[in-house]
């Protein structure tokens, strides 16, 4: 019996986008209602992003509401303003989310440790005021409204997109890809080198890692995730609020990610589920959210900063680890 | 744009200075809180609002501005002192992002507790009665009660530059930024001093809240616009600088207000744009050493 | 032998401040020798370490290294140039497999940015590492986490990380601190046969190791250059006695 869970959980291991994505089909019948599985599934992807560069390179970045907003806008902004069709409206907020990736990342880059994380929230901002002021693009303070997409339009296939669990499942398709690139990276060499500058950012230079650029690249990935899930989040909420830009919003990627398991593949997707239940459930008993996800964060913080999926892993490791060495 | 007159150019400037000393003083805090105990202070936008309602309630319960002055900055300093020994202390082993992140999430705790205590809508302000009314500067009127937050900005810079500089204690501190392990071997309790200097910084973010309170509106969600202008500040003058703290909070005041007067729309922006251009071409900031964050 | 020197120091001074760690030193290394630099307490050893390895540049004067001037490149590319560290306090990746700090060092040269291709694929980087690791003595800890070895491994880990970018130059910045007597004799043995095949400078403050070791020493005070000779030359050298013992 022990051997046959051994053997599961290592299988899971090594297949672990193939684990993820097994749990992700079945999730929406674990949660109350559909709606909430969605927003689940797309802010665990936004958390995905940012853990990319937080969890895997060691970068906290309080700034990667940018990243989701400009996804978001410009997705909206192509449906709106363009017209163009949804696959080219999420192209687009990935594009430009990669793009403020590159300009936002190398003047980040030019800083470390926790000015980064300083610089970061700044240069986030800019983003902000700068869509806030543009309100004949973006709707200034009332968001950008009118992101209709009714139906998901594939050759021979017209998929309705106002049901929450049709659109669950068309999401999953863009989160199962963008989990199977985050999953190659982590596995590949540059993966490597991620690691080793979260490990020891002065050893990696020695040994010839050209490291401001490996960061960069890494910045700009994490930002196209974010932006990729931003875009998303235009189709399904059908509008880009402003708020989506604020830092507080950056604020919730780090959360979701500490609370969940930085530096694990599944956790961010348990912090974003357990953040949003949370709010969900809390909500509806105080208006004080804010205070109450302040309390249990900073608890976190001081007792378990490796998250709950983290905490779990490590356990397992461990335990998986002793089994090894009896064996 | 041609019917600015040099007397309302001169004016606008000196509201600039206004907003530039309250921007000084936050940076103060926050870099004293930095050099010492290389910890960002993601809560001082938290503790500056939370001033500026102590401040309100005080003024109300004692009848007193002047010894409200003195009351808040203890308030705050004293709050400061309970956060830093019981939720960020345990946290110094452990890597430098911790602690900031602990007090970010202390942030959304103090807002809430504002808004359970004071309301959501937060409190209406009004200038104190001894600072009321109009100055004539020469060039115009300007109100009394900005020039008096000039003149008290001064005086506590100077202040504090006469305590670290000239006082037993303020040496400690010097020595403390500098080299931790040379105070411990002094004998001098180093975590005592990182207790001390947090109280001293958010006792600073509080009093600068009671400063600006009676110039803006006074609700809980004040401290957040203010944290991310603060880091604008700290960017532009060097972390754990405190000339730069000045320099900058100075600078940057004065930016926003000239933008607002010659090209509004682009206010708010004007300022985390002066800082994207110094991070371009001096990422440590006109009075920060190069190599320590950057 | 070649003309040119492998490494060349010109007129090289660095500030800190009012202070001047290093004042105005010119010393050239041909290839093939084993030099150890060495000098008291606060003779500038380790600033000068650090210029020339990439730590700090210069504030006057040049580094030139094959005849070409590297003062000032960014840190990354001494190792792309074939200049390799160990540094004073052992800099590992403590989290990662002493194999996987050997592995990620010899994938400097063999590729950076690749995305979607498997570290696995790489098959001669796990066979390279595992050589590295064979000859600094430490394939039974393969596995463990380099935090988790004894100081002495962690040294020896270091150098095999140093060893991977395949350095015609390798720099040692007190390679035996720490160590045990037995310890200790390992690393020397292994210094003896890293300089047949390379240049090596060492930084050392036991004179006692490096006479035997080295044969030449030169020696470095208050950040200039003292004397720059044989181990009998320094031996008898007046100066050097009243800079280590006060004697006149």
């Amino acid at each position: 019996m022990k051997n046959s869970i051994i053997s599961l959980l290592l299988l899971a291991r090594r297949h672990r986008v193939a684990t993820v994505l097994l749990f992700l089909l079945v999730f929406p019948f674990l949660m109350p209602y559909d709606a909430l599985s969605v927003n689940i599934l797309i802010f665990g992807l936004y958390a995905v992003g940012f853990n990319l560069l937080f969890g895997y390179t060691g970068m906290l970045s309080f700034g990667h509401a940018a990243f989701l907003g400009v996804g978001g806008y410009l997705a909206g902004i192509a449906v709106v303003h363009g017209g163009w069709p949804w696959w080219a409206a999420i192209v687009t907020g990935v594009a430009a989310s990669c793009l403020a990736g590159v300009v936002i990342g190398y003047l980040a880059i030019r800083t470390r440790g926790i000015y980064f994380s300083m610089v970061t929230l700044a240069l986030a901002q800019i983003m902000y005021y700068v869509f806030y002021k543009a309100e004949d693009w973006t709707g200034g303070e009332n968001g950008l409204r009118g992101v209709r997409v009714e139906s998901i339009k594939l050759p021979g296939l017209s998929i309705d997109f106002i049901n929450p669990l049709n659109k669950y499942y068309v999401i999953l398709v863009f989160v199962a890809l963008a989990l199977w690139f985050v999953s190659r990276i982590l596995n590949s060499p540059f993966g490597a080198v991620i690691e080793a500058i979260r490990e020891n950012e002065k050893r990696a230079a020695a040994c010839g890692y050209d490291v401001a650029r490996a960061k960069l690249l890494v910045f700009v990935l994490s930002a196209g995730i974010c932006g990729l899930a931003g875009a998303l989040r235009a189709l399904h909420l059908s509008i880009v609020p402003i708020d989506s830009l604020h830092y507080l919003q950056s604020g919730q990627a780090v959360m979701m990610c500490l609370l969940g398991g930085m530096g694990t593949f599944f956790g961010p997707f348990v912090g974003a589920a357990v953040f949003m239940y949370l709010e969900d459930v809390v909500t509806n008993l105080t208006r004080y959210w804010m205070g109450a996800v302040g309390m249990v964060f900073m608890v976190f913080v001081l007792f378990f900063p490796k998250g709950i999926w983290g905490t779990l892993v490590h356990q397992m490791e461990r335990w998986l680890r002793r089994q090894g060495d009896r064996a | 744009m041609f019917d600015i007159t040099p007397q309302l150019f001169a004016l606008q400037l000196m509201t600039g200075i206004a907003l530039g000393a309250v921007y000084a003083l936050l940076a103060i805090g926050l870099s004293l809180i930095f050099g010492m105990l290389t910890v960002v202070n993601f809560a001082h936008g938290a503790f500056f609002m939370v001033g500026a309602f102590l401040g309100i309630y005080s003024i109300a319960l004692t009848g007193s501005f002047w010894f409200s002055l003195l009351l808040v900055p203890l308030a705050t300093g004293a709050i400061g002192l309970v956060c830093e020994r019981f939720l960020v202390r345990p946290l110094y082993g452990r890597g430098l992002d911790y602690p900031l992140l602990l007090t970010f999430g202390l942030s959304y705790v103090m807002i809430d507790v504002m808004r359970f205590t004071f309301g959501i809508e937060g409190l209406p302000t009004s200038t104190p009665p001894d600072l009321r009314g109009a100055v004539f500067l020469g060039f115009g009127y300007f109100p009394l009660y900005r020039l008096f937050l000039i003149a008290a900005t001064a005086v506590i810079v100077l202040g504090l530059w006469l305590f670290i500089e000239k006082t037993r204690y303020g040496l400690i501190i010097r020595a403390g930024s500098r080299d931790p392990e040379i105070v411990k071997v002094l004998g001098i309790d180093i975590a005592r001093v990182w207790w001390l200097v947090f109280g001293i910084g958010t006792a600073i973010a509080g009093l600068s809240g009671l400063l600006a309170a009676p110039t803006r509106a006074v609700n809980p969600e004040m401290g957040i616009p203010i944290l991310a202008e603060s880091f604008v500040v700290t960017v532009v003058g060097g972390m754990g600088s405190l000339p730069g703290a000045v320099v900058a909070g100075l600078l940057v005041g004065v930016v926003f207000s000239m933008t607002s007067l010659l090209a509004p729309e682009y206010a708010e922006l004007s300022i985390f744009v002066l800082m994207a251009v110094v991070l371009l071409i001096r990422p440590q900031g006109f009075f920060g050493k190069a190599g320590l964050m950057s | 032998m070649s003309a040119t020197p492998i490494l060349e120091v010109r007129s090289v001074s660095r500030n800190f401040g009012k202070f001047r760690a290093l004042n105005n030193i010119s010393v050239s290394f041909r290839a093939g020798e084993l030099t150890a630099i060495i000098g008291p307490n606060g003779a500038g050893k380790s600033t000068f370490f650090n210029v020339i390895s990439g730590g700090v540049p210069p504030s006057e004067g040049q580094v030139l290294f094959e005849g070409r001037d590297i003062t000032g490149i960014a840190p990354h590319d001494f190792a792309r140039i074939g200049i390799a560290k160990s540094f004073q306090i052992t800099n590992v990746f403590k989290q990662l497999s002493a194999f996987e700090n050997v592995r990620v060092a010899l994938q400097m040269r063999v590729t950076r940015f690749q995305l979607l291709r498997p570290r696995q694929a790489y098959g001669e980087l796990v066979q390279r590492a595992d050589a590295l690791l064979a000859r600094v003595g430490l394939t039974a800890s393969r596995d463990k986490l380099a935090g988790d070895l004894a100081h002495g491994q962690q040294r020896s880990l270091e150098v095999a990380m140093a060893l991977a970018c395949d350095p015609k130059l390798l720099l040692m910045d007190e390679p035996t601190a720490g160590m045990s007597p037995e310890e200790t004799t390992v690393m020397m043995d292994l210094i003896r046969q890293l300089a047949a095949e390379r240049t090596v400078i060492l930084v050392e403050h036991k004179m006692k190791l490096v006479m035997g070791l080295c044969k030449r020493l030169i020696v470095l005070h208050h950040g200039e250059l003292l004397v720059d000779g044989n181990p009998d030359e320094i031996r008898a050298n007046a100066e050097v006695k009243r800079v280590y013992l006060g004697q006149s």
